[in-house]
This record gives structure tokens, sequence and C-alpha cells, in this order.
């Protein structure tokens, strides 16, 4: 079976809990195992969002994943990008893995949110999806629908 | 024991944060402006007992007269870090083996 790691930045952003979830559904949907890496502040939003786990079976925390992880672990890297540490971690975890990446990068500052595809089109050769938002996931689920029919071409 | 710098920066005081809540081009650069020897590692490079978060080439300022070196800390909610400790001269060839050109 094929693995995928979703990689969570901080959830201050108010779209990234139901992103993830919504990612981790499409991505089982796929045939992928999926694996959720966080911090805990993120992983307690998905705890109460998802409380049976019918979406997101499996967590880790994202510190003890990236000491522990190692190029070939997985198929699939899906990086939420959404801060500048959120760009280093993706960045690390990309060139760690040196898999297929895709960095969801959302923002609502258009200048941060072009820092930020900048960034990590410099510095990997993942596939960007890219959308300005906050609140609102639509605009990001929109584009991340069309990055998975592309992958599964 | 191996040296491990999350238990290290809980557990002494005689490091310095030299920049803090920042971004990591910023820590970068400060790293290269006060360090009078750099060496650049990989992404994901294990140092001082973790992986090194950032955009490669990833600087880490070495002062071989005052014994300490400069490195980037990353955390999820907090941003990057740069911060100035104290390495034994053994930890600072491990990390002089592991570096890449620029």
């Amino acid at each position: 079976m094929k693995k995928a790691l979703i990689l969570l930045g901080c959830p201050e952003s108010p779209a990234q809990t139901p992103m993830a979830v919504y990612a981790a559904y499409k991505l089982t949907d796929m045939g992928y195992d999926v694996t959720i890496a966080s911090n805990p502040a993120a992983m307690r939003l998905l705890d109460v969002s998802d409380p049976e786990e019918q979406y997101v079976n499996n967590k880790i925390d994202l510190e003890s994943c990236l000491e522990n992880l190692n190029e070939g672990d997985y198929d699939l890297l899906l990086g939420f990008v959404h801060k500048d540490a959120a760009v280093a971690f993706f960045v690390t975890f990309y060139h760690v893995l040196n898999t297929k990446s895709i960095a969801l990068i959302f923002e609502k500052d258009p200048s941060q949110l072009e820092d930020f595809e900048k960034q990590v089109s410099e510095s990997t050769e993942a596939q960007i999806v890219s959308a300005k938002a906050y609140h609102n996931p639509t605009p990001i689920r929109v584009k991340f629908d069309r990055a998975l029919e592309q992958l599964e071409d | 024991m191996s040296f491990c710098l999350e238990t290290y920066l809980q557990q002494s005081d005689d490091y310095e944060i030299l920049l803090s809540r920042a971004g990591f081009k910023d820590c970068a650069k400060i790293i290269e402006e006060k360090s009078p020897e750099i060496v650049y590692v990989k992404a994901g490079e294990k140092i001082l007992g973790v992986r090194l978060i950032g955009i490669p080439p990833i600087p880490i300022g070495v002062d071989e007269e005052k014994g300490t070196i400069i490195l980037t800390y990353t955390k999820p909610c907090y941003g990057t870090a740069a911060i100035e400790l104290p390495v034994d001269s053994e930890e600072l060839d491990k990390i002089k083996s592991v570096a890449i050109e620029k």
C-alpha cells in the first residue's frame, strides 16, 4: 500500500484542520495509507474534529517523526505551508524523504504567499498548490482537488 | 552519551539567543554576519542530536576561539531562532565532517 505523510504547521490558520481532515479523506480514498505529523496543539484540533478517527487514523508527533524519518518511508509528502517555519519544515521533510511532494501554500497576505511560493520553488521540486485563503478553505480545496487529479494521471 | 540540543536548551543557561521568533532567512543572515567561520549543511542533517530544519544550504556559525557555534532552531508556532552555544572540539569535528559546499 502506498504511504502518504501529511505535514501540518502551526494550527493558527483556521483552514488547516478542516483541510487536513479533507486531505486525509481524499488520499485514503485514492488508496494511500495516510499519516499526519503535527505538533501537539494541531493534533488536539484533529482529535476533536475526528473523535472516532473516521478520517485520520495515524497521527504522529512532528518532531519525533522528523528525528526517525528516512528516505523511502513515504511515497507522497503533502505539506501545509502557511508560515515561515512551515516552509522550513516542509523543505526539510522534502530533502530527507526525497519523494513526490505537494506544498499546499495558503496565506491571507499576498506578499507573504508569494514569498512562501518562491522559497519552496527555489529549494524543492515539489508541486505547488497555492491560494489566498485564511478562514475559507474552499479556494485551497478546489486547487488541491485539481492537484490530486494530476497525481492520479 | 551523545549531546542532545533539545535537552541542553531546557537544562542549561550558557547559551545566547541572538534572534528569536524570526524567519529562517533572517536567522541565516545573522549567522553569516556574526560568525568568523561558516559551515553549511544539508536540510535535515543531524547536528547535536537533532535534525536541523531550514532551507539548504543551512549555515552553522563557528567560533573556534570562543568554542561556540551559532545555529538555527525552528518551532512551528514560534518561527526560527539563532542560538549561540558552547560545543566541545569533538562535536565541532562531527559538524565539519558533514559540511557541504554552499
